[in-house]
């Protein structure tokens, strides 16, 4: 139907390619480009001082997979990059797996559940933690596994420890990092996957005479397969790409292959094997995409649509036909741990009447979403706690309360310096990216391209490169420009790696909208720029509105690529409590941080009420 | 004069899929025609093409004796009412009704005030105004809606399947309120429905469409009475069906051959003794147990007797697997399942149409 002479609003015969165009500029020439360019400068030479040279040599990639003989054994031990990739996937798998085990009983209680208010105070709860930048909610671990920190004074305190003990840096304080900041990534995907099962579904189950344990194992689970592989994908790219939570609660053994590129760029100012390592970084990434693809029905695309959080997946999540190698997958990665645990568990109850035993499960997963929320929601509070004591440190019980460390971040020049840089990166960037992402919906909803499909997976790649990469390629970028370490910078990389999220929402509601709308304006004399200004973009308000306000606040709590591009020059309020952290924990750290998160929750809670309970 | 002129108006999509083909049909001006037709006839899509927001693959449009086949659909004056109403969510009843009349920037802010109350009157909704569409019973978007097309004075009013989702009581209500309201206003009216009940209610003249043709163009009574083609006296109303050859010509009747029976027909223009034709005899023709022996006469038994409220349906069963639709007013020759029966049927009653 949607011909060229159909009479929309929009269309005429050559605005498809000037509406294409504008998106594809970005898209394309200033985000290709740059990654292009990261490509050609890892075969570029290093002149030692912090310059390169163009040319053509394999050495920094020799350094970087250099596994030869008689350098000991075995050949990966003797490779510190390459033993440091292997620590990176294997963090990355562990954290993906403590996630799914961890996340599936919420995001199964969360759908299940038949108190709408609690379902969205708790949404919301996991939901706003989400955008909280990775360095308050690193810098809140620190807090709390620290030695002298909470969890160390509590232990003492019970006698359970002897002495005071610090439980980071170090592996398995960086894998509960991890776990916290990804676990709502997970919860999310599993729950829309649940809750798209047809709620009739668990009834016939039950009347056909499966009790709890058996409908779960026999429907609920086959039906979320597609949600456990796309939240598990999901999780562990997140992972590789990590670099703050790596950079702040390991140690220097898990320095993991972010965390070593931004060593060589900023540190060694070695660009051409620093560009190498993010090659090698994307490889994984694509590699393990292929892998993905190949033996499930989990999509790259889906996947960009799984990080915008939509709530009830406009997208299918089908169970349709998967391979045997799924099955094996899945067993492996999921079921065994999973059906494992909850079949013992039925055998265990199993013996209670059935009324009884319903309740009791009911009870336990109410209990277990409690410790869950408040392992998401306790390092926040914590970081609030702090920020209101009146001493240096904070103690238990604490002093009292006391606003000095807000009046400091309120009067001191250097912090608000920061946090006006950060809004106006923010607000340019959300203004970029809506604009980006706006343009390639409508453009992509309006006319027929032969390569549509293409330009639509333009619209989600940024967000599938992990960001310390999308960082290096447009820091190389900027510098040939002449533009590294300025604010243009950032604003132009955020406003294209944050574009997926206006792009996707707004994509959502062009597909939701009546067409018979604008006909009818039409119809009564409304041209098509007409059409568009009173009818279409006023009912599509909110989910442009809630697209802006997406890539507004994740700009704001963006750190990696500010700081790559920041050259020193820069200052945000992430990269301020960065820094900051180097030099102790004062307060005002966590001021600064309470005032981050209340904006954080303040914009998350106008998105949920614009767009209607979008979370539903 | 004709106020709505489509000539040849052809109707090719992308794919191939021939949606309208070579339609002519001229509407005069203040005239209420109807096109009805299965879905997927062309039907809607021949009402888009006057609105605009389909471009004929060949043909002309006329509007008031301009040809607009070229114009966007906001250059036409033609007012639309959706299936779904269309009412524009984000507006109140009086931004719906003025919407129209705002953007064709050519009225003052009293006129529209003015016009608004006039039209909301007219729908015999005065007091909505500043309600939101979501605050409307169905019955009463329909009515905002025809106001919101009617309210900017159009030269055409174009109606797509508005009463389809209306609940029985209220369509039969609104078909009388809508033929008020368009004599009231004296507006061309193009009306698409797959409903042949309410085509033949409405309409000053019907088209009965098929694959993208239109089969005939006529009054209802016509229509119903002289159908041209099996299709449209299947389409409209029920119709008994003879299909048969033609064994006898003489003027005025022909005698149709199908199988066991023999029926003497009325036939308009030529009959050849040799082609294939079909008999239509409307079910309220048949006169039941009236003595007759010679002629078309039919024995059999009733099977299935259903009432329709002023009527009574009889299926009766008359050799070979035969089945024929009867209809009487209730309280007239009552009859049970199982009686036996003799029909008749008068030549005149029976219409050779092309098979």
């Amino acid at each position: 139907m949607a011909t060229a002479d159909d009479g929309r609003p929009g269309e005429r015969a050559n605005a498809r390619w000037y509406a294409l165009g504008y998106p594809l500029f970005w898209l394309v020439a200033v985000f290709l480009a740059p990654l292009a360019l990261l490509v050609v400068s890892s075969f570029y030479v290093n002149v030692p001082g912090g310059s390169y040279r163009p040319g053509f040599t394999l050495d920094n990639y020799a350094r970087f997979l250099d596994v030869s003989p008689g350098s000991g054994w075995p050949p990966i031990e003797a490779n510190i990059y390459l033993r440091q990739l292997w620590l990176t996937i294997e963090i990355s798998l562990v954290t993906a797996v403590v996630s799914l085990l961890l996340g599936y009983p919420i995001a199964y209680y969360l759908a299940r559940m038949d108190r709408p208010w609690l379902r969205s105070v708790l949404l919301v709860t996991i939901i706003s933690s989400l955008w909280v930048t990775y360095v308050i909610r690193a810098y809140a671990w620190q807090v709390i596994l620290a030695s002298g920190g909470i969890l160390s004074s509590v232990g003492v305190a019970v006698g359970v420890l002897a002495e005071p003990r610090a439980f980071y840096p170090g592996y398995w304080g960086l894998v509960v990092g991890m776990v916290y900041v990804f676990l709502p990534f997970m919860i999310l995907t599993l729950y829309t996957s649940i809750r798209n099962i047809d709620a009739a579904l668990f009834e016939a189950s039950k009347n056909l005479g499966a009790g709890p344990t058996t409908t779960f194992r026999r429907v609920t689970l086959p039906l979320s397969k597609n949600g456990i592989a796309s939240g598990t994908a999901l999780v562990f790219i997140l992972a590789l790409g990590a670099y703050v939570m790596p950079r702040l609660l390991g140690s220097s053994a898990e320095r993991t292959l972010p965390v070593l590129i931004e060593a060589q760029i900023m540190g060694e100012s070695n660009y051409p094997f620093g560009a190498a390592m993010s090659i090698g970084l994307i490889a994984v990434v694509l590699v393990f995409l292929w892998l993905m693809v190949r033996f499930t029905d989990v999509t790259a695309a889906s996947l960009g649509g799984e990080q915008t959080v939509e709530p009830d997946g406009g997208r299918p999540v089908g169970g349709g036909a998967t391979d045997g190698a799924w099955d094996r997958i899945g067993s492996v990665a999921a079921a065994v741990g999973l059906t494992r645990l909850v079949g013992r568990l039925g055998a265990v109850v199993g013996r209670i009447d059935a009324r009884r035993r319903e309740r009791l499960l009911w009870t336990a997963s109410r209990l277990y979403v409690a410790a869950v929320m408040t392992f998401v929601a306790a390092p926040l509070a914590i970081i609030v706690a702090v920020s209101v004591t009146p001493e240096q440190f904070l103690t238990f019980p604490p002093g009292g309360i006391s606003p000095r460390w807000y009046v400091e971040f309120f009067t001191d020049a250097s912090w608000m310096l920061a946090f006006v840089n950060s809004l106006g990166i923010a607000a340019a960037a959300a203004a970029l990216a809506t604009t980006i992402g706006g343009s390639l919906a409508f453009a992509l909803d309006r006319y027929g391209y032969r390569w549509g499909r293409l330009f639509g997976t333009f619209g989600v790649l940024p967000i599938l490169v992990p960001p310390v990469i999308v960082g290096v390629a447009f820091l190389i970028f900027f510098l040939e420009l002449g533009l590294a370490g300025s604010r243009t910078a950032i604003v132009v990389a955020h406003g294209i790696f944050y574009a997926p999220f206006p792009f996707i929402l707004i994509s959502q509601g062009l597909d939701e909208l009546d067409r018979t709308y604008e006909e009818a304006a039409m119809n009564l004399g409304a041209s098509g720029t007409l059409t568009i200004r009173t009818i279409t973009y006023p009912l599509l308000r909110a989910n442009v509105v809630s697209g802006a306000l997406f890539a507004f606040i994740l700009s704001l709590n963006e750190y990696i690529i500010a700081w790559l591009l920041s050259l020193f020059l820069v200052d945000t309020i992430p990269i301020q409590i960065f820094n900051s952290l180097r030099y102790g924990y004062r307060p005002t750290i966590a001021a600064a941080s309470v005032v981050f998160i209340g904006l954080t929750v303040v914009v998350m809670v106008a998105i949920d009420r614009l767009s209607g309970g979008i979370w539903e | 004069m004709s106020d709505i002129a489509l000539s040849g108006i052809t109707k090719r999509y992308p794919g191939g899929v021939l949606a309208v083909d070579d339609v002519d049909l001229e509407i005069d001006r203040g005239e209420f025609v109807t096109l009805v037709g299965p879905s997927g006839c062309g039907k809607t899509t021949t009402l888009r093409t006057i609105a605009g927001f389909e471009r004929p693959t060949a043909g002309t449009v006329s509007i008031g004796g301009v040809d607009v086949t070229d114009a966007p659909p906001y250059e036409r004056s033609t007012g639309m009412v959706f299936q779904d109403f269309a009412l524009f969510p984000h507006m109140t009843v009086y931004e719906n009704v003025a919407y129209g009349m705002e953007v064709r920037g050519d009225h003052t802010d009293e006129e529209i005030d003015t016009r608004v109350a006039e039209t909301l009157e007219l729908v015999e909704l005065p007091g909505v105004a500043d309600r939101t569409p979501d605050q409307l019973s169905g019955g009463q978007q329909q009515r905002i809606a025809l106001a919101r097309a009617i309210a900017p004075r159009p030269e055409a009013l174009l109606l797509d399947e508005p009463l389809a989702s209306l609940d029985k009581k209220l369509r039969e209500q609104m078909q009388l309120e809508l033929r008020r309201i368009q004599e009231e206003v004296g507006i061309t009216t193009v009306f698409v429905t797959h409903n042949q009940e309410e085509a033949l209610t409405l309409s000053d003249r019907l088209a009965v469409m098929n694959e993208g043709r239109i089969e005939q163009v006529g009054p209802p009574e016509t229509v119903y009475d002289e159908p041209d083609t099996r299709f449209v006296a299947d389409f409209l109303g029920t119709a008994n069906l003879f299909d048969g050859t033609v064994a006898a010509v003489e003027d005025g009747y022909a005698t149709v051959g199908c199988g066991d029976l023999e029926i003497r027909a009325r036939h308009r223009g030529e009959a050849t003794v040799g082609e294939s034709a079909s008999v239509v005899v409307r079910p309220e023709r048949f006169a039941i147990d009236d003595g007759r022996t010679g002629g078309n006469v039919f024995e059999g038994t009733v099977r299935f007797k259903r009432h329709l409220g002023s009527s009574v349906e009889y299926r009766v069963e008359s050799g070979n697997d035969r089945e024929l639709v009867v209809v009487r007013r209730s309280g007239t020759d009552a009859r049970s399942v199982g009686d036996r029966l003799s029909l008749s049927v008068d030549a005149e009653d029976c219409l050779i149409v092309g098979a």
